[in-house]
């Protein structure tokens, strides 16, 4: 009877990383989506999203990499698509050099869906080194920065700049968060020029931007695969995260399921101890 | 001189920045945007050490032959093809961008080499999470056992599937606590801790029902919120007020020149 308890308490990792490789991918494989219902943080995001006037310019920050695709990438692609259907004008850039290309290919895909046109609906900056000082010149003015678009295209020349001289002319800051560029942008972009921010966060990142969210330093906080399912439900575009809400509502049961049965025999060996 | 000229360049730099702050007029007012506009093509140039010091290290391992040489090799002409087919897109495409969608790097390269290997990157650590979670969450005592339940109330409320599992889930903790209270009880002497012991037993029983399949089945979204907005962010905020006030003293340290370790 021990030894059934023994193996209760020390299963085999390999047998870990199968089960878990199933549970992920079977759900994955189904596409099938889920009800859901969602959170109220995402739902303030949304409604803050809604309520911006016609042509309001709204920024676009990724600060993520392809690690991050399966999480962000849903929010990007469901925000570009919010914004665009609400004519909203989107100004992209980024802080991490290598996730900026992610952010580039949605712009670009989701900008022909709606016949937006470069220069004038959206564009695309690019990336600048030096997070905090980007952040604070920028708040001063833009072009401080940014002199010229990612086409090495002198953003005086683009229509959509021309009236955007800093975060006054910005509605909202939509950053995609999957390190610690948020705070950076909540640190010096919020509390010294007031830009209104929304922040998409992977899920290990989301407990770290609850404080600021709590003293409504940021609008809200779109956490991790199921804020972008929520939020893809609220703007009625289901895509990767809604496929993948089966498959995280699985693996999470079945993490459950292993922690319980590696509890049950912890609990009877040490009682076989004493 | 060597350590003298560093330290003053500290001391006058932060200190000025300091000041800035609080004069927000010429010629302390655009200290800052200046400091910045520095700082921003430094950060630029610190690429080229990064490099210089990565091609440094590995050429070295190469040239010794040690064990994770072929690693290195690897490393280095992974390096030269993507600066060299990144270059020669600049220069070919019209858009003059290694990411334009005539590019073959963008397509060849990012799309289908760099993207997938970084994802399966991370992708691995779900599998190191199942795992550890597993051997990390034991209720070795009363704290450990408060981050396991805390742990499993926040994965219930994040999931769709959360409430419909609650009560099960709930049951089958519920009962593992009430058998090793029972357990626990059988082996005392004293009467008096022997009955405590099994009136836990009893009351984990009795509160199956209305926390398992009255309570949470209804509110489990709501309790695992309420995890993260207050015991969850209480904590947080702890820490955060904590590290921003060793930056402060670090910074005050570093601009006094009491600590040297940066120019090591």
């Amino acid at each position: 009877m021990t030894e059934f308890f023994k193996k209760l308490a020390g299963i085999d990792r390999r047998i870990i990383y199968l089960t878990v490789f199933l549970a992920t991918a079977i759900p994955i494989l189904t596409k099938k989506t889920m009800k859901i219902e969602p959170l109220p943080e995402v739902k303030k995001a949304y409604e803050y999203i809604e309520s911006l006037p016609e042509s309001s310019i709204v920024m676009v920050s990724i600060d993520y990499d392809a690690a991050s695709m399966p999480e962000l990438q849903p929010m990007l692609e469901t925000f570009l698509h919010h914004a665009f259907r609400k004519n909203l004008k989107v100004i992209m850039l980024g802080h991490w050099a290598l996730g900026l290309p992610l952010g580039q290919q949605a712009l670009e895909d989701i900008a022909k869906k709606y016949n937006k046109i470069y220069g004038i609906d959206y564009v695309f900056l690019g990336y600048r080194p030096g997070v905090a000082a980007v952040i604070i010149n920028m708040g001063k003015d833009i072009k401080s920065v940014f002199s010229s678009d990612y086409k090495y295209t002198p953003i005086d020349s683009l229509p959509i700049m021309r009236s955007v001289k800093n975060y006054k002319d910005i509605k909202l800051l939509f950053g995609l968060e999957a390190g610690a560029v948020g705070d950076a942008w909540i640190q010096y972009g919020y509390a010294r020029y007031n830009l209104p921010i929304i922040l998409g966060t992977t899920a290990v990142m989301t407990p770290d931007y609850y404080p600021y969210m709590q003293a409504n330093q940021v609008v809200s906080v779109i956490g991790g695969l199921r804020g972008a399912a929520d939020y893809e439900t609220l703007v009625g575009i289901p895509g990767q995260a809604s496929i993948g809400m089966l498959a995280q509502s699985v693996i999470h049961l079945v993490i459950i399921a292993f922690i319980i049965i590696g509890n049950i025999g912890f609990l009877v060996l040490r009682r076989a101890k004493k | 001189m060597k350590k003298e000229i560093p330290l003053a360049i500290t001391f006058i730099s932060g200190f000025l920045l300091v000041l800035a702050l609080f004069i927000p007029h010429k010629p302390f007012g655009n200290l800052e945007e200046i400091f910045n506009d520095w700082y921003i093509i430094v950060s630029g140039f610190t690429m080229l050490l990064g490099i210089d010091s990565l091609l440094e290290y590995n050429f070295k391992k190469i040239r010794r032959k040690e064990k994770d040489a072929p690693y290195s090799l690897i490393l280095i002409l992974s390096f030269f093809l993507t600066l060299i087919w990144g270059v020669t897109e600049i220069v070919r495409t019209p858009e003059h961008n290694p990411f334009s969608p005539t590019s073959t790097f963008s397509k060849y390269f990012y799309n289908s080499i760099f993207m997938p290997l970084q994802s399966t990157m991370f992708a691995i650590l779900s599998f190191f999470i199942a795992s550890a979670a597993y051997r990390a969450f034991r209720a070795k005592e009363f704290n450990s056992a408060l981050l396991l339940v805390s742990a499993v109330i926040v994965m219930l409320g994040r999931i769709p599937l959360g409430q419909g599992a609650a009560p099960y889930v709930i049951t089958v903790i519920f009962l593992i606590f009430a058998w090793y209270f029972y357990a626990e009880s059988v082996g005392i002497t004293e009467t008096g801790t022997k009955l405590l012991y099994i009136l836990v037993a009893v009351a984990f029983i009795a509160l199956i029902y209305p926390i398992g399949w009255v309570y949470l089945k209804q509110h489990i979204p709501s309790f695992a919120d309420w995890v993260m907005n207050v015991p969850q962010m209480a904590g947080k905020r702890g820490i955060m007020i904590g590290i921003a006030l060793g930056g402060i003293a670090m910074s005050i340290r570093i601009i006094l020149g009491i600590e040297r370790t940066y120019m090591k």
